[in-house]
Order: C-alpha cells, then structure tokens, then sequence
C-alpha cells in the first residue's frame, strides 16, 4: 500500500510537470500556430539564470524560485520578439522548423558559453525533504510539484475566463483577424500568451532543479519533446488536452517504472512512446482533440 | 469622415481595386453596391487595415494608412466582417465584452451589454450560450452588437445580408437604419442593393475593382445600372 | 479520338522519367566531379570526409523525399539511418569478431557471418517492414502530431540501440564490420539516390504528393489518396536513409547509435533547408555549402592559433551555425537557395531566355 501511494504520488508529480510543459506549448500553439521547440531551452534558460546568479552570491531559495518564474517569463517572450516574430504569419513548417533552429542555437550556447557538462545548482535542494501524511512517507518535492500545477492551471483558467485578455485569447486561438476588429493589439495577445507559456515553465523549472540539483545544455529538450508527445496525445492546440496529455504521461511512464523488471528499465522512454503511439493509431486527432484543432490552422 | 484616394488592393497578380476614390461624411450612410467579386469587402479589408493595399485611407483629416487594424478600432472605427465571424467558441457575453475591448468604462459596457440584450431578446436569452450555438440571423445580430459595442463613430458593416432569410434581412437592415439616428457613420457593403438603398444616402458601384457610378440613392434606384450591375 | 489520345498515354509516361533521369543525372554532375577530385587528389584523410558528407548528401535526399514532396516536416529520419547500418553490421560482421563484441546476440546472429550481397537485402528488408509500420502511422495523422511522431520514433529506436545490447552492444562501438565499400560506392549511391529522388519527384506519386502539400482540401477533391501518396514517400525515404547507413557502416568499419541521432537530424535538416527542401537539387548543394562550411568552423571549433596565438576551444560553435543556418533561412527564404527549380530546369529556363534575347536581336 505504502508503495502503491508513492507511485501515485510520484505519477501525479511526473505528470503535472509534463502538463505545465505541455501546456505552455498549447497556449503559444492554440494562438499564432507555433509549434515551440524552443520552449526547453525557455526552461534552460531560468535555470542557467538561477545557476549563475548563485555563482555571484544570491543564494536564497525563495528569491532563485522568483529569479526561475521571472527568468523564463522573460525569455520566453524575448524568443518572440528575435526569433519568432519574423515568421508570425508563415506556414507552421516554417515556424517549427525556426523554433527548432532557435533551440539549437540555445543549447549550443550554453555549451559555448558555460560549459557543455552539467553544472551544480544546488540551491533548492532543501524543498526536497521526507513528509509523513496520514502514516505514509511522501516526497515533499512531488506533493508540492502537484499542488504548484493545479495552483498555476487554475490561475491559467481564472485569468482566460475572466479577463479580458484572457477572452481574448480564447477567442483569438479561432479567429486572430476578428479579435484585431476588436481592436485588441495583436503584440499583446501574441506576448502574453509567451509569458504565460514562459511562466508555466518557470514553475516547472523550479522543481526540476530541485529534483536533479544541476543544469545542462540539453536538459530541456527531452523534457518538451515529452510534453510535444503529451499536446499530441491530448489533441494538438488543445489546452485541457495538454493538461489530461501530461498527466497521462505521467501515470504511464510511473506505470511503466513499476511493471518493467530492473535490468530493462532503460527501455521505459522508448515503451512509452510505443504506448502513445498505440493510442494514436485508434484516436489521430488526439484524445480531447476536433480534427480542426490538429495543427492545419489557419491564421 | 472616412475618404479612400487611389486605393488599390492586389492579391499577387490579380487586382481585386484598382484606385477607387470614395469619401463618406459625418452622419451619412454610404452603401458600396457591385456582384460578387467586385472587390466590395476588399476595399472593406483596406479600410480596416487587415488587408495590405495601396493608395490612402484618411479618417477625419488623418492619414491612417500605416496604422495597424487595432490604432484605426481605437480612432472610431469599427467593423462587422462578412459572415459574421463571432467568437463561436466565446459565449455571448464575451462576444460582447470584447467588442467594448477599447473602452475601460465598466458600468458604461455592461449598460450598453443590457441595451443589446432588450434589442435584441435572443441575445439575452442566450447570454451565457457559446454564439457557435446560435443560428445565422441571432449571429448577424450579435456580429452587429458587439462591432458596436466600441461606441464608434463609424460603422463599416460587410454583406450583412449574407445567407440570411429575407424576413431577417429586412429586420436587421430596419436596425442599421436606426442608427442613422443616431448619428453613427454607416458604410455598408452589399449585394442586396434594394434593402441596401432603403436607408442609404448615397451609393457607390463597383464593377471588377473600379468605381462605375456613385450618386444618390434615389438617382441610382430609377437608373438602369440596378439591372446592369445589381441584377435588380 | 481515343485511337490518338492512346499513343500519348505512354509517351507521356516515359516523357516523365526521361525528364527524372536527365534532370537526376545533371543535378548528380557536381557530386561526381566533387568525389572524382578527392579520389584523385586529395591526401587520404579529406577522403574519409568526403565519404562522410556523401552519405550525408544521401540521407539528406532521403530526407527530401518525404519532406520536400509531402510537405510535412520529419525529424526521425536518422532512425532508419541508424537501422541500416546495424543491420549490416549485424550480419556482416565476421563470427570471429562478434564473439567479442556482440557474443549473447538472440536468433543465433552471433554464429552466422553473411555475405554482403544477402546482408544488404535482408538489411534493406528490415528497414523497410519498420518504415511500412511506422509510415501508416504517421500518414494517418496531421502535419505537426506527425512531425512530432517521427520524432518520437527516432527516440524509440535510439532507445532499443541503447538498452538491447546483446543485439546492438549499447552504447559502446559497433567495430569489426567488414568495410566493402570504398569512395567510389558511396559516390554511386549518391548519384543513384539523387537519380531515384529525381524519378520519384517527377513520377505520378511525387506529383500527387506535391499537390496534396499545396493543397489538402483541393487534392483530396480530387480524390487523391494523401495517405498512401504519404505512405509511399515515407517507404522511399526509408530506404534511401537505409542505404546511407549501410554504406556508412560499409565504409567506417565502425558505428555507434550516437552517430544516428539528434546531431545528425540537425545537421541534415539544416542542410536540406538552406539548400531548398523542394528539390533535389537543394538537397545536393545545401550538402556541399554546408559540408565545407562546417568544416571551415570545426578547425575554428577546436582552437586554432591565429598569427601565434592559441584560440581557445569553442565547443558548439558548429551547432550555433547550424541553427542560425535554419533560423536565417526560414525568416529570410524559406524556400532555401534553390527555390521550386530543379537544377536541370532552372538551366532551361535560362537558354530559353538566351535564345528568346537571340531572336529578339
């Protein structure tokens, strides 16, 4: 029992980390029709931030959780300005295949600029303690990993259904050309919609340097190219999709951990694509996805 | 109010306007009449700034050919695209709070949100309803609230008539009329010259991108160019 | 009227690979005459890469094949690279050295050496049944899931390379393959792809595949069939990419799965873009302009001395050129270099022009 709830605990923290992740790639997607593989590199970003800013002294958790969220807010939305505004209105090969380049100038950076081995950042080490609830022993980091997504996801909901920017881009993830009519700036929907991508990957960010302890060129990549899978599981450019797709990924990848025998558990990534994949020959559009939310939008 | 001078429109190589001159003063109601494919919701496009043209759009003395589609909303401009083009997956609600998108009145939007709604009772019966779920005509008139929900002083509104049941059109043409009253700008775009001309002052006809006549409503309603152009 | 449209219908088919194999053949001359210099003339060393940008030149056009035609960006191409290669060090390899490397091989493969001539086939075999499976897949689904499948399925093989090493010996390298083919082979498959690539694109599939990436909703009106036109171009990619592994493995005596994975999609996409991934002709010069550019950069890469001095190292030089490669293309032509002309075409059109200006004179 107890290890049936710490694998549960550890599904529910794998998975809201796929979901923010995720859900970020949705947000940016369901609005200029971007597919953002850049966006690991958004999370790299915030965490070589927190790294450097610890090698000059500020070495306080709260204020390298403050620095992560701000960090990948602002990079995301600096992405846009460079790199991505050029090809606003282009057909979304050409957006992907920039956001790919993007990503790969990023990480190559990192290694130019820092170092191509992975780096220490050992500064929020400390969210990661033993917890007793209720006679189990849980992980702190991934109870609290959990309650940070559903917190985020539910300001992501309050803020779309209640604010008017928040309408409309709702609104423009249909019809950019009408919610111009409105009036409404299209470089503010446009970046707040990479804001809020950069934010939700800040929360992410955070939590995986305190679950790995150290930053490396290539440490977003896998990490998107998994929430990619999630998007596209729960139905591309759909933003409760990305939410159910993380969280799908989760449980099978923990589901995977727990059935395969030790000696084949490097097989689990490979077995959980092979799972995704399966799914997909019975649903191509996605669980939660209409075939015209799969990825041929017009702008 | 509103003047265009040699305004061209080209999608590539096709030239859908080709130097159209036309001017709408305050208070009128302009009707653009021509068939299909005239270049009638271009020039509309031009206006508004969402499709790239070339030549001048002036709005009160001001040149705003360079201002992006959201600067012109701001001057008092507003539109009502062809086909209605509602947030469909937006209830009715938000359909009519992002029209008041400009405007940071609170108690001012949500009176005019309620003024709709008696005008319309549809709408407020279906309020909290996505307006994807609302049939063509409940539509048009949403499409129309909310454009003027901005409280603009100029109304361009693109085939209002469009796919609609001639009852309706009729209703919703005596509405747009209304409004002349109160002393909104109206261009309206058309190929329904005849409930187009009921309210309109003066008209304009396009034929295959260039202007054919322009006068008087009454002087347009007795020419024969009603049979030639607007199969009337 | 039917007794003349008749004829037509075969001197039109054989006036479309007439036009394959001419416009392959001029678009291969460069490559042949780039590879006949390095046979001749360059010191052994620039040999070995030039084979190695060949092959790249070869999965580059196998790349082409799929993207260029349907229009739908693929990122795991590398996967049937690496299958390729395997697969012939797998059965080629003599016993003698597979006792060694690979000596628990399931299916009894670590007791059988074949020869080269039934390796290859049975080789080509394997690539083709995974490239059948995966290819209805990724048919079925939508430009940017397929993007992301195909990626997903360059990570699964990877991962099957890595965690299965009685069969493919880990992470750790591949050696001991026999190495049958030298500069010359891989020159001819370069060329043969390049001519296949060319026959497909002018074929009635390629053309049916580039109407469907102009136009979904309009070529499907026409009741064509975007999923098996799809399927056919993925299998011929596959194969293509297959081929190039094989030679690589053929050649290197030596493979490792790292070679067949993200750094080679980069480099390979990023050489189809800048070179135009409508033709088979920008796959042929983004190659070239890439491979000595890169090269240009990696001597800068591991530092060199500039008038006495020594440059640090800077490694990721060469990536961060590969992505402003990408980046710079696709916001300033991302039609890439050569456009929506093949080579042999954009020739053509220019005589035509010389002679119009003749007459005029």
């Amino acid at each position: 029992m107890e290890y049936f709830v710490q694998q549960f605990v550890n599904a529910l923290a794998f998975g809201s980390e796929y979901a923010l992740v995720a859900l970020g790639l949705a947000v940016v997607f369901s609005i200029m029709g971007l597919v953002n593989f850049a966006h690991g590199e958004v999370i790299a970003s915030a965490c070589y931030c927190v790294f450097l800013a610890v090698a000059v002294g500020l070495s306080q958790p709260w204020l390298a959780i403050l620095l992560a969220l701000a960090a990948a807010g602002a990079a995301s939305v600096l992405l846009e300005r460079v790199a991505f505004r050029p090809v606003r209105n282009a057909p979304t090969t050409t957006g992907l295949l920039t956001a790919f380049g993007v990503s790969i100038i990023l990480q190559n950076l990192f290694q130019l600029l820092i170092s191509p081995r992975p780096q220490a950042v050992p500064v929020l080490n400390g969210l990661n303690a033993t917890w007793h609830v209720g006679g189990f022993t849980v992980s702190s980091l991934q109870v609290m990993e959990f309650l940070a997504a559903a917190l985020s996801i539910g300001a992501l909901v309050l803020f779309l259904n209640r604010s008017t920017l928040g309408i409309a881009m709702r609104a423009a993830a249909r019809d950019f050309s009408t919610v111009r009519l409105m009036g409404i700036r299209a470089n503010r929907v446009i970046a707040m919609a990479f804001a809020i991508s950069g934010v939700l990957a800040g929360v992410a960010a955070v939590f995986i340097l305190a679950r790995r302890g150290s930053v490396s060129p290539d440490m977003g990549f896998g990490l998107v190219m998994k929430a990619f899978v999630a998007c596209v599981i729960g139905g591309f450019g759909s933003l409760s999709g990305a939410a159910v797709g993380g969280m799908l990924l989760g449980f099978i990848e923990v589901g995977l951990l727990v059935a395969l025998p030790q000696e084949h558990g490097g097989l689990k990534e490979a077995l959980t694509y092979v799972i995704v994949i399966a799914i997909l020959v019975y649903r191509p559009e996605g669980l939660l996805g209409s075939r015209q939310e799969l990825g041929d939008k017009e702008i | 109010m509103l003047q265009l001078e040699g305004l061209t429109v080209s999608y590539g190589a096709v030239q859908a306007v080709r130097g159209l001159d036309l001017s709408v003063a305050k208070g009128e109601f302009v009707a653009l009449l021509g068939p299909n494919g005239a270049g009638k919701s271009s020039t509309i496009g031009a206006i508004t700034g969402l499709v790239p043209s070339k030549g001048r759009v002036i709005l009160d003395g001001k040149d705003i050919t360079r201002l992006p589609t959201e600067a012109r909303i701001v001057r008092g401009l507003t539109a009502c695209p062809e086909g209605r083009h509602v947030f469909a997956n937006l209830t009715v609600a938000e359909n009519l709070r992002l029209g008041a998108a400009t405007r940071s009145d609170k108690a001012g939007v949500a009176a005019d949100i309620d003024r709709y709604c008696t005008l319309f009772p549809v709408l407020g019966e279906r309020i909290a309803q996505a307006a994807g779920t609302l049939s063509g005509g409940e539509q048009q008139m949403l499409a129309i609230s909310r454009a003027l929900m901005s409280r603009p002083r100029m109304l361009l509104l693109d085939e209002p008539s469009l796919g609609l049941a001639p009852m309706i059109v009729a209703r919703i043409f005596d509405f747009i009329g209304s409004l002349k009253a109160d002393g909104l700008t109206v261009l309206v775009v058309e190929q329904n010259a005849a409930q187009a001309l009921r309210f309109a002052d003066r008209a304009y006809v396009l034929g295959t991108g260039q202007l054919r006549y322009s006068g008087t409503a009454a002087e347009l309603a007795g020419s024969d160019l009603m049979s030639m152009y607007l199969g009337a | 009227m039917t007794t003349d449209a008749l004829p037509a219908t075969p001197s039109a088919a054989s006036r479309w690979i007439l036009r394959g194999l001419t416009g392959g053949i001029i678009t291969a001359l460069p490559v042949v005459a780039i590879g006949l210099y390095f046979i001749g003339f360059a010191p052994n060393y620039y040999q070995h890469l030039a084979a190695a940008a060949l092959v790249n030149l070869i999965i580059v056009v196998g790349l082409q094949v799929f993207m260029g035609n349907s229009g739908v960006p693929q990122l795991g191409h590398s996967a049937f690279v690496g299958l390729g290669a395997y697969g012939l060090a797998i059965l080629a390899t003599p016993v003698a050295l597979k006792k060694l490397s690979i000596p628990h091989a399931p299916f009894g493969l670590s007791q059988i050496t074949l020869s080269p001539v039934i390796a290859i086939p049975i080789s080509f075999v394997v690539v083709a049944v995974l490239a059948l499976v995966s290819g209805r897949i990724i048919s079925r689904l939508s430009g940017v899931a397929a993007t992301i499948v195909s990626l997903a399925f360059l990570v699964i093989v990877h991962s099957v390379f890595l965690h299965w090493p009685e069969l493919f010996k880990g992470n750790q390298a591949f050696f001991g393959i026999p190495k049958i083919f030298g500069l010359p082979a891989i020159i001819a498959g370069a060329v043969a792809a390049i001519v296949i690539a060319r026959l497909f694109r002018e074929s009635a599939t390629g053309l049916q595949l580039r109407a469907t990436a102009d136009n979904l909703q309009a070529a499907e009106a026409l009741a064509l069939d975007s999923r098996a036109l799809r399927r056919r171009a993925w299998l011929l990619s596959a194969l293509i990419c297959g081929a190039a592994g094989m030679l690589y493995a053929g050649f290197a005596g030596t493979i490792s799965p790292k070679v067949f994975y993200f750094q080679q999609v980069f480099l390979t996409l990023a050489m189809l873009i800048l070179g135009g991934m409508g033709t088979v002709t920008g796959a042929m010069l983004g190659t070239i302009l890439l491979s000595f550019g890169l090269e240009a950069i990696r001597s800068v890469e591991t530092g060199v001395s500039v008038l006495g001095i020594q440059m640090p190292a800077m490694l990721g030089l060469s990536g961060v050129a590969l992505g402003v490669v990408i980046v710079l293309c696709m916001a300033l032509r991302p039609q890439g270099i050569s456009g929506r002309y093949e080579l042999d075409e954009a020739i053509g059109a220019l005589l035509r022009r010389n002679s119009r200006m003749d007459k005029a004179e």
